[in-house]
């Protein structure tokens, strides 16, 4: 399996407070790998920087295109597509709306037509609240739009930032459902940061732990559910 | 000063005449409103420029006139100077303030204001006392239609429909195009316009290029009507498209073109208010900008968002 994605030494922050103190990190095409960390250890700093949201350094290496230094909009066109933590859909525009904007990089006006179609039928709740404003949806159906949305642009890797928080738990199950369907149908590959672990390990092919803005461990979900202290620190067992 | 006949209570034929005077100046202020709509839903900041960046542009196509161009021209060659214009005051004051502060934008466009203000009587020095500015449309005065017993001027009707036409552009703009998409996205979430790869400095660029040339056009159709261009006369439409836009809430497009046309209309409709009529001491001509404040002030302690403002209320 080809790398992917490849994070070296990343350091990055808000302002002159640095979050991540070096962080490495490796995501192989056609898995799903998750970020596990308590608040406040880095994850949503991770992914921020992967997408060029704030000021980085290190190496972040997607595809073997080195992107450190490259603004979000160029990230975007080259594959990777964020899902960020409270969803962040478009409030006040319609669902339909939500996807074309999705779709903003691309400029084939038909296949993003027929895409908006496609992505209905694996969201049909969607498709029945496509005129109405995204504001006015569930916060579940609202984390189907925001996933619907970054796929609207034909991502090779997927970011989601939290997806589980503030859903109910079976929501919660129905949305990795999901995520795992479209890792293994379509062959996306998926970098989920989780604070629910159990869940997460269940679709996971590769698990790090971030700890105070560093990996501290990582390995296969059933290697790291192993570990006696990421029992007790994230499975509550 | 006051009007001979303030007798909208007796005959409807005046008042129709107020009310389609009141449409017809209200719709430039609507046109202005939303110059200040496109900017504010992009920065959510008021330009307090925006007035004088209209002034600006009026000066110039009346300058263009004046060395014999033809007014339609000059008023095109302004407003697309206007557009470059507009673009290179965000990217060279206000983007580089906005880091600085979320607050250094607003000094800036205040600074701007009076800045625009000096510069035009600087190289326009008549302007003071005012310059004569031709009509786009047939001023004589016998150009009107008879329609119901009112004489409706055609100039009147000309502002008004020129207005409403480019009112329907723009929306067109917003609601039909990729880029009206991706404008409407950086008002909503501009951290997640970033992330579906809208190249959100690009689009608030193009929001100050886009307001400067309302601008122009909104100038060029007031001092038409006025038929005269003078350094003050801006900022009366200003002041009065800013109150427009703050009446239909800032953030609505719809909201700024109703609460022009409503401004314009209740302004007439003051003006001319019946002498006989109770109260009519203090309502009339002289008070009618501040009667049509006094109205504005009701509405927005009732509904604080506007009449048509995003009261942000979302499920999560």
């Amino acid at each position: 399996m080809s790398m992917l994605l490849s994070v070296r030494g990343l350091h990055a922050g808000y302002g002159p407070v640095e979050v991540l103190h070096g962080v490495d990190l490796e995501v192989h095409e056609g898995q799903v790998a998750v970020i596990l960390g308590a608040n406040g250890a880095g994850k949503t700093t991770t992914m921020r920087a992967v997408s060029g949201m704030i000021a980085r350094r290190g190496e972040i290496e997607f595809d073997g295109t080195n992107i450190t230094k490259s603004p979000p909009e160029a990230i975007v066109r080259l594959g990777i597509a964020q899902v960020p933590q409270g969803r962040g859909t478009f409030t006040d525009i319609t669902v339909e709306d939500n996807m074309r904007a999705g779709a903003y990089v691309r400029h084939d006006h038909h296949a993003v037509a027929t895409d908006i179609a496609l992505w209905y039928e694996t969201f049909p709740r969607l498709s029945d609240r496509r005129s109405q404003k995204a504001g006015t949806l569930s916060g579940g159906e609202q984390q189907m739009l925001a996933i619907a949305r970054a796929l609207m642009s034909r991502p090779r890797l997927l970011l989601c930032d939290e997806p589980s928080l503030g859903l109910a738990p079976i929501i919660t199950k129905e949305l990795f459902q999901i995520i795992k369907r479209l890792n293994e149908q379509q062959g996306l590959t998926v970098l989920l940061v989780e604070q629910n672990a159990n869940l997460a390990l269940e679709i996971a092919h590769h698990v790090c732990l971030l700890e105070t803005g560093q990996i501290v461990a990582s390995g296969s979900p059933e290697v790291i559910a192993d570990d006696d202290a990421v029992r007790r620190a994230y499975l509550g067992t | 000063m006051r009007f001979a006949a303030r007798t909208w209570g007796h005959d409807v034929k005046d008042l129709l005449q107020y009310v389609l005077d009141g449409l017809s100046i209200g719709s430039v202020y609507a046109l202005v409103a939303l110059g200040l709509v496109v900017v504010y839903r992009g920065t959510g900041h008021i330009n307090f420029a925006q007035g004088e960046m209209a002034l600006f542009s009026t000066l110039i196509t009346w300058w263009l006139h004046d060395k014999g161009w033809p007014l339609l021209l000059a008023i095109a060659v302004s407003a697309a100077l206007a557009f470059v214009g507009g673009a290179l005051i965000e990217v060279s004051l206000m983007r580089p303030a906005g880091r600085r502060s979320p607050f250094a934008p607003v000094i800036i466009a205040i600074g701007l204001f009076a800045g625009l203000n000096s510069l035009s009587g600087l190289l326009f020095p008549e302007s003071g006392q005012g310059l004569a500015f031709p009509s786009l449309f047939p001023n004589d005065p016998d150009d009107f239609v008879s329609i119901f017993g009112a004489n409706w001027r055609i100039e009147r009707i000309g502002v008004f429909v020129v207005v409403l036409v480019i009112t329907a552009l723009l929306f067109a703009l917003f609601q039909k195009t990729k880029i009206g998409l991706a404008m409407r996205t950086v008002a909503n979430n501009t951290e997640s316009a970033k992330l579906v790869g809208v190249p959100t400095n690009k689009i608030l660029m193009f929001s100050w290029a886009l307001a400067a040339v309302i601008g122009a056009i909104g100038g060029a159709l007031k001092a038409g009507i006025d038929a005269n261009v003078s350094i003050g006369s801006m900022f009366t439409v200003f002041l009065l498209s800013s109150a427009a836009a703050t009446l239909g809430g800032l953030d609505s497009a719809g909201g700024a073109v109703i609460g022009g046309l409503s401004l314009g209309v209740i302004e007439s409709l003051v003006g001319n208010y019946p002498e006989e009529w109770p109260g009519s001491d203090w309502i009339g001509i002289e008070t009618k900008t501040a009667v049509a404040f006094l109205i504005i002030l009701i509405v927005l302690l009732l509904r604080p968002a506007g009449l048509f403002g995003t009261a942000r209320v979302e499920r999560v």
